[in-house]
């Protein structure tokens, strides 16, 4: 799996001592007691073996305030991914100065990991979890190490998956990371915001409640969660930075809970599918039924987010031919393996329309079929049968590799076909 | 006859293989019956009343005498010593044990045989013209396009998942005995205006429940074309056909409901994108096919000729056998021969072991090695010289398959009914036995002259009732299998489904019924030469139905 790795690879070392120390801490510090919890962190359990790294986002300011009253040398760490809205790099200025942080540090992606892996810089639009770990993860690895512990900004409301977000957490690699602002509700943060005249993020006054790089990030309605902005369409909730903590923090997806079958391996999915309420302008990364598209086709031409088709048994891709182009994926729905009429819409996608992009199966997906699937110029699959993906991770597909008559374009290379066929099917 | 190359034989091995692991894994457990069911299915191994039965494919019906030799040894090695032909020219075995499916099919792997889509909704065994290659009236043997269109449809990826099975039929010759129009496809051979042959293209037939003849389509598509144009039916037919009631997703539905011109529309149009694409046939290869089809090395043996007339007198059935049995060949000194597998009593289309062995060996003898199988579950002798007739008849006697009684009311199609099959609602091996005993005296028979009788057990109409001269059906009511009697059916190039008269009629009186509208027919007919289905056509229902019903 190329995304979200875990941070740290070293084996748990957990010393209970330590541990009980951790579970004495959590209970010695009220739940507002976050400059108590910083200045224990940084002045007694970690002095000169701590460090924070901040966003500079929406709600920054409030940590970046209480490190200025604790401590205005404490190392501060800006990922600056270079995808940054430049918004977001006028506010680390303003807050830098405003604040009188007199420590932060720039970090920047590795430029031969770019290079190598996001030459043109649209990483994110077909890998955004590889995105992530080449701008955020890999950087951050190489100074974590020096430290013994690390400030965060993270909050229980944010995510469900961060709901028992404790202040101290001692992580899997034996650090403590430590989370002043655990327990601040939203309303908190703007009430500490509020009484200390702290200056908001250029784009927050625009609905962006929560913000990250520009690409992944949008504005959120009133009343949606603050982070629904971030990462939106996508079955993506953490950049990765703050996976493998603890057990308490949400987990890297593993590899068996991963369903599209691509380029011979189980992946990270970031396309999901349409729902009743989606926006047509926002959608992205999602896969928009044919007669949806249809509808609103103008919305989702306007629209610059990646977005994907999905194609039901009856659908005519006669009627969406003329906008392939604008298809990042294009799912083919087999709703039960024995309705064929997905094989004829794939392979009029591919031969007769040219479409070059992901072709995926999605439904009733089984290893018997998905021969025949790729032979019709489908080359992602979706599985959810437990047999199948075994058949997949085995390579033991019940399968005839000679065949007799030519379908797909030249790619298709016959290995045993009529001479006749053989032929014509050289490019 | 074809002979598979290199990969021919390989794609075969890996199907076989591909499926013995299949039936592996179902017998280790690790396959549910519903899991383990369309797999089954694609290799023609379906589940009956009693046992698994398996469909062994026989293409466009053309056997070699190995391959029939190969059938005998599967009928005794694995199952109980006998085999059946069926109507679509395949051969089923009603008894194998499923761990012996595997060590079947590489048997019949040795010899060039497969069971690969004999069932499922895909496309099926092409079936032609008994005759096909040997008939004095054809105007090109049909085997070589069966056999293109044979790999064409052969784990074809885009029409594996059809709405429903799809039969193709074909006949080389104007005179049809591949009933042709009673397929989802049917081509017929024709000659356009500058002397070319190719295919005229027939659409939307078929019988089960819902009878239709097929209508014609496009009236002449060059050989090269004719993938591109069959692909283009296909696709439009795997797009639009409904899925929604397995009762209504032939094709002949679909052109029912849409119309045959917005059919025609639609697949003019696919087809006027693939045409002259990678489908096209280049002469080459069609001619590289032919020549496995070459003529056998005939003898010239002159002017031959058989007094039937004299034979009659000497020997009677010997003499029957001559005038119904015998084909008319297109090489002089030559016939075709039918075996009947209609004897008095027996079960239409059974063949013991040992007599595939006998008609094996006769074929080597005096067939040039061929046998064929037919639509009407006889088997042929397609190139026997009339010099060795006697002798082939003599052989025939030996092995218990002379009858002479082919095109006769006796020469019944029947499907195997309630005794194997798991669909049907009533009985109709019994059926056709009771009426063979009814009319086994050969001048009783003779006196009736060519009459089609046809059973099916149930509506699916596996044996073609609809296409019956006197066509039955069996159904059940109310707990009691009744039989429903049709009249005026017909198959060939003049083809019609059979009217129902009245209501039907319990097992002991059906062969009463048959026998009144036989009398009824003699009664009114012109002439002996006007056969049943002539006079009907002349006469309509009205003398038929009050033989069956009275006036009242």
């Amino acid at each position: 799996m190329s995304a979200a790795s875990p941070m740290v690879a070293a084996e748990p070392r957990h010393d209970k001592l330590r541990q009980l120390g951790i579970v004495a801490l959590n209970g010695m510090y009220g739940e507002m007691d976050a400059e108590g919890v910083l200045r224990q962190a940084v002045e007694e359990l970690l002095a000169g073996d701590i460090a924070m790294v901040s966003s500079f986002g929406a709600d920054s300011a409030v940590l970046l305030h209480l490190v200025s009253k604790v401590d205005p040398s404490l190392p501060v760490y800006f990922l600056e991914t270079g995808k940054h809205f430049p918004e977001t790099l006028d506010y680390v200025e303003t807050l830098k100065t405003r604040l009188g942080l007199c420590n932060v540090v720039t970090l920047r992606p590795d430029p031969s990991d770019l290079a190598k892996f996001d030459p043109d810089g649209t990483l994110w639009e077909t890998d955004p979890d590889s995105c992530c770990h080449i701008r955020k993860t890999e950087p951050l690895e190489n100074v974590l190490a020096g430290f013994g512990g690390w400030v965060t900004g993270r909050k229980r409301f944010q995510t469900a998956e961060r709901g028992v977000l404790p202040h101290f957490e001692l992580t899997s690699d034996d650090r403590i990371k430590v989370n002043p602002l655990a327990y601040f509700s939203n309303a908190d943060i703007e009430a500490y915001k509020a009484e200390h005249d702290l200056p908001q993020h250029p784009l927050y006054g625009e609905g962006y409640k929560s913000i990250g790089c520009a690409p992944c990030t949008s504005a959120v309605a009133e009343g949606e969660d603050p982070r629904a902005g971030r990462w939106r369409g996508l079955n993506k909730k953490e950049c990765g930075i703050h996976f493998d903590f603890n057990g308490s923090i949400a987990k890297p997806v593993s590899q068996s809970q991963l369903t599209l079958f691509r380029d011979g391996e189980f992946r990270t999915d970031p396309w999901r599918g349409w729902s009743e309420g989606d926006v047509a302008s926002e959608a992205r990364y999602t896969h928009v039924p044919v007669s949806v598209f249809l509808e609103q086709r103008e919305a989702f031409l306007a629209s610059s987010h990646p977005i994907g088709l999905q194609v039901d048994p009856g659908d005519r891709v006669e009627d969406i031919a003329g906008d392939l182009a604008r298809f990042s994926s294009i799912a083919i729905n087999f709703p039960a393996f024995v309705d064929g009429r997905g094989y004829s819409s794939a392979r009029l996608l591919r031969e007769r329309y040219g479409y070059e992009g992901e072709l995926r199966a999605v439904g009733d997906v089984l290893t018997d079929q998905i021969p025949f699937m790729r032979r019709c110029g489908i080359n992602a699959l979706v599985v959810t049968s437990a047999a199948t993906r075994k058949a997949l991770e085995a390579d033991a597909l019940a399968e005839v590799r000679l065949y007799y008559q030519p379908v797909g374009t030249a790619r298709e290379i016959p290995v045993g076909t009529r001479p006749f066929l053989r032929r014509n099917a050289r490019p | 006859m074809y002979r598979y190359d290199e990969f021919d034989a390989a794609f075969v091995s890996e199907r076989v293989q591909q499926f013995s692991d299949q039936v592996r894994r179902r017998i280790a457990g690790e396959l549910t019956e519903d899991q383990f069911r369309p797999l089954r299915l694609m290799n023609g191994l379906y589940l009956q009343l009693h046992a698994y039965m398996l469909r062994i494919a026989i293409p466009y019906g053309t056997l070699a005498a190995r391959q029939l030799r190969m059938l005998a040894h599967v009928a005794r090695t694995y199952d109980r010593g006998y085999g059946h032909f069926t109507t679509r020219q395949n051969m089923q075995f009603h008894w194998p044990k499923l761990r012996d499916v595997p060590a079947i099919l590489a048997d019949l792997a040795s010899v060039e045989m497969h069971s690969i889509q004999t069932s499922g909704n895909c496309v099926r065994n092409v079936t032609v013209d008994q005759f096909a290659g040997a008939a004095a009236d054809e105007i090109i043997d049909p085997r070589p396009v069966a056999e293109i269109i044979r790999q064409w449809s052969s784990l074809h990826p885009e029409f594996i998942y059809l709405p429903r099975k799809f039969k193709i039929a074909m006949t080389g010759a104007p005179n049809d005995r591949a009933a042709v129009k009673f397929h989802d496809i049917g081509l017929m051979a024709q000659t356009n205006g500058s002397g070319e042959v190719g295919w005229a293209v027939y659409v939307g037939g078929g019988l089960g429940r819902t009878p239709m003849v097929a209508k014609l389509i496009n009236g002449f598509v060059p050989h090269e074309h004719l993938l591109a144009y069959l692909e283009a039916i296909l696709r439009v037919y795997n797009r639009y056909g409904r899925r929604d009631n397995k009762f209504k997703a032939r094709i002949k539905i679909l052109v029912h409901e849409e119309g045959l011109e917005n059919i025609k529309g639609q697949v003019e149009e696919e087809f006027a994108q693939m045409r002259g694409g990678i489908l096209t046939l280049p002469e080459e290869e069609l001619e590289r096919i032919n020549a496995y089809f070459a003529l056998p090395a005939y003898e010239d043996h002159g002017v031959v000729n058989i007094d039937i007339g004299r034979e009659k007198i000497l020997d009677p059935a010997y003499g029957r056998f001559l005038e119904n049995n015998t084909f008319p060949h297109a090489r002089q000194g030559y016939t075709s021969i039918t075996v009947s597998l209609k004897p008095i009593g027996g079960v239409p289309g059974d063949i013991t072991a040992d007599q595939m062995d006998a008609v094996a060996e006769l074929a080597e003898a005096y067939s040039f090695s061929e046998i064929r199988v037919t639509h009407e579950q006889n088997v042929v002798l397609p190139h026997v010289a009339l010099t060795d007739l006697r002798a082939v008849y003599d052989g025939l006697v030996e092995a218990g398959l002379a009858d002479g009684n082919v095109g006769e009311i006796t020469d019944m199609i029947t499907c195997p009914g309630l005794d194997y099959c798991a669909l049907a609602n009533a009985r109709s091996i019994p059926i056709a036995q009771d009426i063979a005993h009814r009319f086994a005296a050969p001048e009783r028979s003779r006196e009736i002259g060519k009459l089609k009788i046809k059973i099916s057990g149930c509506i699916n109409a596996c044996g073609h009732h609809h296409v019956g001269h006197i066509g039955i059906l069996g159904v059940e009511k109310k707990g009691t299998e009744l039989y429903q009697i049709t009249v005026g059916g017909d198959g060939t190039e003049d083809a019609a489904v059979g009217r129902i008269l009245g209501p039907g009629f319990v097992a002991a009186d059906v062969p009463d019924a048959i026998e009144k509208l036989v009398d009824a027919y003699i009664e009114k007919r012109e002439s002996p030469d006007e056969t049943f289905i002539a006079a009907y056509r002349r006469l309509g229902d009205a003398p038929f139905k009050e033989a069956l019903y009275g006036n009242g």
